[in-house]
Parts: structure tokens; C-alpha cells; sequence
């Protein structure tokens, strides 16, 4: 085990065994953090008793980044605890754009953002998802966790060219990756982290590291969580054709 | 709303492209409602946003799906995801009223009460006195006392660590100062008054499966404290709970004690050493303040 992505959010308001454990292995591990919150995308103002206590997580486990979804989860004071896709416009942008770089002010670190999975797509939006994070990353000066799952789930619920994407992410910003499985209900994709990943993730995989070389990988498996050993032989598939990968670009 | 100068959509009112925040309070009141998603499509709320547009130049439909169903997917994980993080902080009361109840329970509940914080750990702040006010729910007295006490245990579960007062601290105290003592509760520690034996339902409810609740009042009340990380409940009769409330209601312990024995039961002063020994030696105070030495001025062990 190389390092631990935390879920924010499950250590906020706890004093007890969570924490407890969370220090143990923030002594030992490098960390990092990985919020549902943070809806950098809503129109409601900022959540600051969410970001303060973020930021006291981030420095008492000494993350390495922070990061969170582009996406918002709520309005008008409410939070329906879903990672709801924005409208790709010039306003979207303006508007997320300026809400990172006051994140990351606040934070005191470079806010990473992910790219979400998603089920609809909004009839205003004005360019694909890709150059809207391409843009995005460079506009706020953030850095990318490109979840390679999460666009072969969108790519196929919205019929984009999955490879295109990945093309279009700008390589120098992606500091993280995750991988998962999901579940194909035959009309769209369910990103349900509850499977090996599919063979076309891995191959999606494969062209983005050939992309952006070594960079942080993270097997997501939170249902029907199998054994260990199960969970470890993808992490250390992701190990192999992330080497694979490089090994036959430096030759 | 903008319409377009040219093309296919001349004459069609689409969602005007710098409308984030009428995109954003539309989807949410459909995807939230607590009917079908047709009805959340149709609702009062979401027609507010989006007058006169026609759904599918708010939404894309897909190849494979209409934009109803398309949004129907976030629609139906909306309530699953509310119920699931209920029945986490409330597995007994789910198991009394069942999948179907609990599910209506949570349907009611949400519209009241939806979740206004970052953490779905307040979800259910307000789920007892809500059981305790809902119309038509058979054995409301059980199910409000089981809410509570299960409340009691989510925040237990989380509440900040403190040290318990050690042997040696308690050791030191003079006898004739313990009447005069005040002791002050761990953070991790909730009393809760009870009608109904729900004590005794969790535990069942964590057993065979058989759980059924026991029938007739039997009040008293529960001791919920977190020792060493994990979360214990002691069961107090109706006099040990009126000394326990009585102490951490900030009585001294010579007050506390004439407020338990003013009650109808007995007490015993044999009662009282078990008591207070069981409950020194499961760590449930952190801390005693004595009065004493003149005005205000107050010693503390800790």
C-alpha cells in the first residue's frame, strides 16, 4: 500500500474511532483527500464552516491534494448528496472558475477536481465536457483527478468518442486517476464502483497514462466489496499497465 | 428566455444558456420530489423554472433513453440514497416498521426535513420528534423512544474523546468531600429517558432475527457512552436514572442522591455504592469540581 485517498467528508465531524484510526494512518501513509461536497459548481454561495473544517482535515493528516467532483449537489440551502452535472457554458465556467480560485485561497493548496460520470446532459450546454475541464484547469489553475471509469460510463450514456476525451484532457494537470467498474444496465451505464473494471476502461487507461506517464492510481470498490486479495490484484493491475505503458514508451 | 435567430429551434423557447442557477433549483426540485418523476417534471416547482419550455430543451434525450427516464435515473437515487443513510443511523427503527414503512417514513420525513448540511450525518437530526408527531404510525411511544436512543448512539459514535477520570483522581478525593462533589460527564455520553424497553429491542435486533418488540411500558432510562472507541448502552432503573440525571444536570452527588431516594422506590445505600462504582468504573465522568474554600472558588480533578 502506497498511500490512502480519504473521503473528506466522513471525518469532518467525528472525534471517535474514525479520526482515531485516520491519525494512525496519516503517521504511517502519505494521504489524500477526496470530497462529495464541496458543490464547487452550485450557484449558492461557498459552504464556509465546510471548507474551514477541510482545511483543519487536510492539514492534520498533511494531505498531499484535495479534491472533489465538478459538479454541484444542491441549491437554495439544500444538498440532495448527489453528484449532479453542470451545463457546459461560457457562464458555467466563468462562474466555477472563480469559485475554485476561491477554494484554493482559502485552502491554501491547489484544489483537484474530478470529472464526473453522468446520466443526463443539459440541452444549453454550449461545448463538450472535455474542453470544458481543459478550460476550467487552465483558467483556475487546478489540477485534474481524471477518473478514467467515469468517461467510458458518460461516453457511452451520452455517445461521445471516449478516446477523444482523454486526448483532450491536458496532460501536465492530471495528478490522480481513479479506476472502478461499473454497472451496464443496457439503456445507459451506472458508475456503481462495484466490479472489476471493464477491459475498454483499461485500455482508455492505458492511452491516458501513455499521456501523462507515472501518475497516482486509485481502484475504487465501495459495493460489494470482494476480498482483499480481489480488490489488490486490480490495484496491482493498474501497477502493471501503467508499467507496461511506460516501459514501451521509453524504449 | 432567449430565443434563437435561426435553425431548427427558430420559435422554440429553449432554457436561456445563462440560466445556471433556474437549470440548477429545476433539476433539483424534480430529481427531490417525492412522487414520480413525471409528477416532479409537472410540479409546481419545477414549472416555476422552466415556463413554457419543452423538457427535452432543457435536457437531451439519449439514444437509448427519453429525457423523462434520463432524469428519472438521478430521481430514483435521490430517495434510495435517503433512505439509506437513514436506515444507517436508524437500523432498529427500520427493522420495526420495515423496508416499506421506513421507506414511507423517510418519503414524509425528507420533505420536512431535508438535508440543509454537507454531511448525511445530519440527515436524521430531526427524525425523533418527527416519529413522534406522525400521523398514523403504530406504536408511535415505541418508535419515538427508539429513535431517540438511537440518535444517542450516532452521536456517541462520533462525540469528541475525553479522558475518563482516572482511579488514582478518585482515589484522592476526601470522603468528606464527596457530598459537595460535582461530576461532569464524558463527551461521548448521552442519557436517555425511556417509556419502552427499546433497549432490550436492539439487542434483539442484533441477534437471530426474531426481534418483536416486548410489549408494555417499562420506563427508566439508558446510559449511551463510548469507552475505548466502542459504543455501550447500561439499562437504569427509575431511580438510578434519577440520580444519574440528577448528576449530570449538574447536582452534587449529596443532592442527587436525595433526589433518587425522594422517588417511590426504594433506594438502597448498597444501591447507590453499585451504582456509582459500575459506573466510575466504566468511565463515565471525566472530571469532578468541588465547592468549597470560600466563594467561587472551585477545585477540580480531572
Amino acid at each position: 500500500m502506497d498511500w490512502f485517498e480519504v473521503l473528506s467528508e466522513n471525518f469532518l465531524d467525528t472525534g471517535g474511532r474514525p479520526l482515531h484510526v485516520l491519525d494512525q494512518v496519516a503517521e504511517r501513509y502519505p494521504v489524500v483527500l477526496h470530497g462529495v461536497s464541496l458543490s464547487i459548481g452550485s450557484v449558492d454561495p461557498l459552504d464556509r464552516d465546510y471548507l474551514r473544517k477541510l482545511k483543519a482535515l487536510a492539514r492534520r493528516t498533511r494531505a498531499r491534494w484535495v479534491s472533489d467532483h465538478l459538479c454541484w449537489t444542491g441549491v437554495m440551502g439544500r444538498n440532495v448528496h448527489d453528484l449532479l452535472p453542470m451545463p457546459y457554458t461560457e457562464e458555467s465556467l466563468r462562474h466555477t472558475a472563480d469559485r475554485v480560485r476561491q477554494v484554493s485561497e482559502i485552502l491554501e493548496r491547489p484544489l483537484v477536481l474530478e470529472n464526473p460520470s453522468s446520466y443526463v446532459e443539459f440541452a444549453s450546454s454550449t461545448m463538450p465536457e472535455s474542453e470544458f475541464i481543459a478550460r476550467l484547469a487552465r483558467d483556475a489553475d487546478c489540477g485534474l483527478l481524471l477518473d478514467v471509469n467515469n468517461v467510458y460510463v458518460s461516453a457511452f450514456n451520452h455517445g461521445f468518442d471516449a478516446g477523444a476525451y482523454i486526448e483532450a484532457m491536458p496532460a501536465d494537470r492530471v495528478v490522480q486517476y481513479h479506476l472502478a467498474g461499473h454497472t451496464h444496465q443496457g439503456t445507459h451505464i451506472v458508475d456503481t464502483h462495484s466490479d472489476r473494471a471493464a477491459p475498454e476502461v483499461w485500455q482508455l487507461y492505458a492511452r491516458a497514462c501513455r499521456r501523462t506517464g507515472p501518475v497516482s492510481t486509485l481502484y475504487e470498490w465501495d459495493e460489494d466489496i470482494p476480498a482483499f486479495e480481489v480488490m489488490h490484484a486490480e490495484a496491482q493491475k493498474a501497477c502493471t499497465y501503467r508499467t507496461q505503458v511506460l516501459t514501451a514508451a521509453a524504449s | 428566455m432567449h430565443v434563437p435567430d435561426a435553425g431548427p429551434d427558430r420559435g422554440r423557447e429553449l432554457m436561456p444558456h445563462a440560466a445556471l442557477d433556474r437549470v440548477q433549483r429545476w433539476m433539483q426540485a424534480v430529481i427531490s420530489h417525492p412522487g414520480t418523476v413525471d409528477e416532479g417534471i409537472g410540479s409546481t416547482a419545477a414549472a416555476a423554472e422552466a415556463p413554457g419550455v419543452a423538457l427535452e430543451d432543457i435536457v437531451r434525450p439519449s439514444a437509448r433513453l427519453t429525457t423523462a427516464e434520463r432524469v428519472g435515473i438521478y430521481h430514483g437515487m435521490y430517495m434510495s440514497r435517503m433512505v439509506e443513510a437513514l436506515e444507517s443511523d436508524y437500523p432498529a427503527l427500520q427493522r420495526l416498521l420495515g423496508a416499506h414503512g421506513f421507506a414511507d417514513l423517510v418519503r414524509d420525513y425528507v420533505q420536512a426535513h431535508p438535508s440543509r448540511s454537507y454531511t448525511l450525518n445530519r440527515l436524521g437530526d430531526h427524525l425523533p420528534e418527527f416519529v413522534a408527531a406522525a400521523p398514523g404510525l403504530r406504536r408511535r411511544g415505541f418508535c419515538h423512544d427508539l429513535a431517540r436512543l438511537e440518535q444517542a448512539i450516532s452521536q456517541v459514535f462520533d462525540e469528541e474523546e475525553t479522558p475518563a477520570l482516572t482511579h488514582e483522581a478518585i482515589a484522592a478525593v476526601p470522603a468528606a468531600d464527596w457530598e459537595g462533589a460535582r461530576l461532569h460527564p464524558i463527551a461521548a455520553f448521552r442519557l436517555v429517558c425511556v417509556r419502552y424497553p427499546v433497549s432490550a429491542y436492539i439487542d434483539a435486533t442484533r441477534g437471530d432475527g426474531s426481534a418483536a418488540p416486548q410489549r408494555g411500558r417499562r420506563p427508566g432510562g439508558v446510559a449511551v457512552y463510548r469507552r475505548a472507541y466502542g459504543v455501550y448502552r447500561l439499562d437504569l432503573t427509575p431511580p438510578a436514572h434519577a440520580l444519574m440525571e440528577a448528576l449530570v444536570g449538574g447536582a452534587t452527588i449529596g443532592e442527587a442522591v436525595v433526589l433518587a431516594q425522594a422517588g417511590r422506590a426504594r433506594v438502597l445505600t448498597e444501591d447507590l455504592f453499585l451504582w456509582f462504582r459500575d459506573w466510575m468504573a466504566e468511565g463515565l465522568f471525566c472530571a469532578m469540581t468541588f465547592e468549597g474554600g470560600g466563594p467561587g472558588r472551585t477545585r477540580t480533578f480531572d
